[in-house]
């Protein structure tokens, strides 16, 4: 089953497209990515699926259903712009906030105690938010998104603003998310959190899917497939010439990249090189999310 | 579906209300407001008569002679220059004291025992003067009430045997006009000027009441809306309920609050009120003076809301909540017309035009017996307002209460009030 489903869904905001003709699925227990520039519609998407804003068309799908105020309170919302009641004591605002969620009062205490002495915020339970250090007020704002127990998590950077402690607890948080089978949509633009910690992804440019799909086919796609490799003798450089089937070697350094023929395979390339020459290390050149992220955009933008 | 079972949609409204109404009650400005308020009013209405009461002098004990011997000083008397310190006595403002000679007076009042005293001459009867000495100009000029009590004090020693107990007290209070209004049958029982008083002064104090809770919770719910927009726990909360919830909530929320600060005043305001003013609560006027305080309340709530939504900034909500405010108040306006003619058709119009209707109905009816269908048709209209007012804010809840920044233009407003419900 999906946990959710967009087919079709356009959003326009008084005759400016924002979201055009987008489907997507995200499978349970998935950590999927949803990426883009600042202005691609990532808020927009999240939105709707929150119930928030409505599709001008278009047909979303949470938990195998349309959208239902009962299916909102199975969803965990960490938004971009964060905001938390300033003035109100912490542990208060944390069972509000869960009650909102249809969580009964007394689970709603067990459970902030519980999250709040996870994280080390226990002696802070009875102050104030604006008492508390930025970084605790971002715990304290993830906290709030997951303490009533959703099954699907949406996570509008996450990481932004994060000290590099409290980014550890909260990455190491989202994996024990995943553990549990969560669902967990993450919302970034920075291209490394996405690679290490997505299955898949979803990339939007000026409300356009230009990206989706699993993170290692979409690198594997834009790979240059080629092989670097570092051995041991400078000399041995001609050796690797001598193999059939290479378009062309580049030396860089110390590491010489590899470019094989159409119809060459890597495994194939490898097995001669241990033939021929003392391999150090060798390692199948993949570009990066960032790279396929700028790449992509730019032919975008050439378009 | 539903994840916590038992737990029933709409009692998220429930649970923003109460929240709404626990986070507002333990706001200082709230505590400030509602708590000071019956001191002012208690203050203001007090005033005069404090004022009066320390103008008049600490008990002024007043000596006299009477060398006419002929009359009657209400009791009680004490011949000795002892002072009457009783509580009763302190009540009445001018206590006499008779003395058997001048010097004896004379020595009284310059040993601070008195305040003056009064020589009866023997020529009283024809010269009608009556002599005050005092040490002080003040006690000489204030003497009006002094001059009052020694009129009743004259009459009544000069009538007592002569006339019956009926035509003394026709000469000492000859006249009471009582006023009666036959235009309307119905209206049959006469009001005298204190009746009269005291059934406008429930209208006119809930219309203030009204007011003042309009200015004070409705700030607070637009202040409520701007600071979650500002913030941007509108966002997060509008995850987890609906426009048309939170606005509902809210609304309960600080209507409920409103009702707790005009319990209170009232209490306080008759309380303050029991000393200064003569206020008469039926049960029919307290009746109709809650429901429509209920339902103007929720009126303006929803515009107000409507409006916090709208706006983008605390500042720019609460100039236009301002313009709205005053709106609420023109019926005060025109409560004079409304009194002295209750049924012409300006004052139906006011009556059962929704923005005014709370406070000029409520006028009406202390003015004259409305025709009941009046009343239902002005409470109708207002129900059917209410629900109005509350889907348009609801409407502009949604649209706009994630857009930062942007001042949406009226035109745009209007045309996405009319726009087809999604």
């Amino acid at each position: 089953m999906h946990i959710l489903e967009f087919q079709n869904v356009s959003k326009s905001f008084s005759e400016k497209n924002i979201l055009e003709n987008i489907s997507f699925s995200v499978g349970q227990g998935e950590i999927f990515g949803l990426l883009g520039p600042n202005g691609a519609g990532k808020t927009t998407l999240i939105r709707l699926l929150l119930d928030i804003l409505r599709p001008d068309s278009g047909e979303i799908r949470v938990f195998g259903d349309l959208l239902s105020p009962a299916a909102k309170d199975r969803i965990g919302y960490l938004p971009e712009e964060r905001g938390l009641y300033r003035k109100t004591k912490l542990l208060d605002m944390l069972v509000y906030l869960a009650q909102l969620k249809g969580m009964p009062k007394k689970q709603a205490y067990l459970n902030a105690e519980i999250l709040l002495n996870s994280l080390e915020l226990h002696q802070y339970k009875n102050k104030k938010v604006e008492e508390l250090s930025k970084g605790m007020q971002q715990q304290i704002q993830f906290l709030s998104a997951i303490i009533h127990e959703p099954e699907l998590v949406i996570l509008d950077e996450p990481f932004y603003g994060l000290d590099p402690v409290s980014t550890k607890n909260i990455k190491a948080r989202i994996q024990e998310l995943r553990a549990t089978g969560k669902t967990i949509i993450l919302s970034t633009h920075i291209m490394e959190q996405a690679q290490t910690l997505c299955d898949r992804i979803l990339m939007l440019n000026k409300g356009k899917r230009v990206l989706y799909g699993p993170v290692d086919d979409i690198r594997k796609e834009h790979g240059k497939n080629s092989l670097i490799v570092e051995f041991a003798e400078k000399g041995d450089l001609y050796r690797i010439q001598e193999i059939s089937g290479i378009k062309k070697v580049v030396e860089t350094g110390k590491l010489v990249e590899i470019f094989p023929e159409e119809g060459m395979n890597i495994q194939t390339l490898i097995e001669e090189l241990v033939q021929r020459v003392n391999l150090l290390r060798f390692e199948q050149a993949l570009p990066s999310l960032n790279e396929i992220f700028i790449e992509t955009l730019e032919s975008a933008t050439n378009e | 579906m539903n994840k916590f079972p038992g737990n029933k949609y709409p009692r998220k409204t429930f649970i923003v209300a109460r929240h709404e109404f626990l986070k507002t009650i333990k706001r200082k400005e709230f505590l400030f407001m509602t708590f000071l308020f019956p001191f002012l009013f208690v203050g203001i209405t007090l005033l005069p008569v404090i004022v009066s009461g320390v103008s008049a002098g600490e008990d002024q004990i007043v000596g006299y002679i009477d060398m006419t011997g002929s009359f009657e000083f209400p009791e009680p008397i004490r011949s000795d220059g002892l002072f009457p310190g009783s509580s009763e006595a302190k009540n009445s403002a001018i206590e006499f004291v008779v003395y058997s000679n001048i010097s004896d007076a004379r020595q009284a009042l310059q040993a601070g025992q008195i305040s003056s005293y009064l020589v009866i001459p023997e020529d009283f009867l024809e010269t009608g003067t009556i002599e005050l000495y005092s040490l002080e100009k003040e006690a000489l000029m204030s003497n009006f009430e002094l001059s009052a009590k020694l009129s009743g004090i004259v009459i009544t020693s000069l009538l007592k045997d002569k006339v019956d107990e009926m035509t003394l007290n026709r000469v000492l209070d000859p006249v009471n006009i009582k006023s009666f209004n036959l235009e309307k049958s119905s209206d049959s029982s006469g009001r005298g000027i204190d009746d009269i008083f005291a059934s406008f002064g429930l209208p006119i104090l809930t219309a203030f009441l009204l007011l003042f809770s309009i200015f004070s919770s409705s700030g607070f719910l637009l202040q409520g809306v701007a600071e979650e927009k500002e913030n941007r726990i509108m966002e997060i909360l509008l995850s987890s309920v609906t426009p048309s919830e939170i606005l509902t909530g809210k609304i309960l929320g600080l209507g409920a609050v409103g009702l707790l600060q005009i319990g209170f005043w009232l209490a306080a305001v008759v309380l303050g009120s029991s000393y200064a003013l003569p206020i008469k609560i039926e049960p029919n006027t307290l009746f109709f003076a809650l429901v429509y305080f209920v339902l103007g309340f929720l009126f303006f709530a929803s515009i107000m809301a409507g409006i916090g939504a709208v706006t983008s900034s605390l500042q720019e909500s609460q100039q236009i909540g301002g313009i709205l405010s005053f709106a609420a108040a023109l019926p005060l306006i025109f409560l004079q017309p409304i009194i002295t003619n209750p049924d012409s058709s300006f004052s139906v119009f006011l009556s059962l035009f929704p923005l005014t209707s709370s406070v000029a109905m409520l006028a009406r009816m202390a003015a004259s017996s409305v025709p009941v269908y009046q009343i239902f048709v002005s409470i109708f209209i207002l129900l059917v307002s209410v629900y109005g007012v509350i889907l348009i804010s609801s409407r502009l809840f949604r649209i706009y209460l994630l857009m930062y920044g942007k001042k949406p233009k009226v035109k745009e407003i209007l045309k996405n009030i009319w726009a087809e419900s999604d």
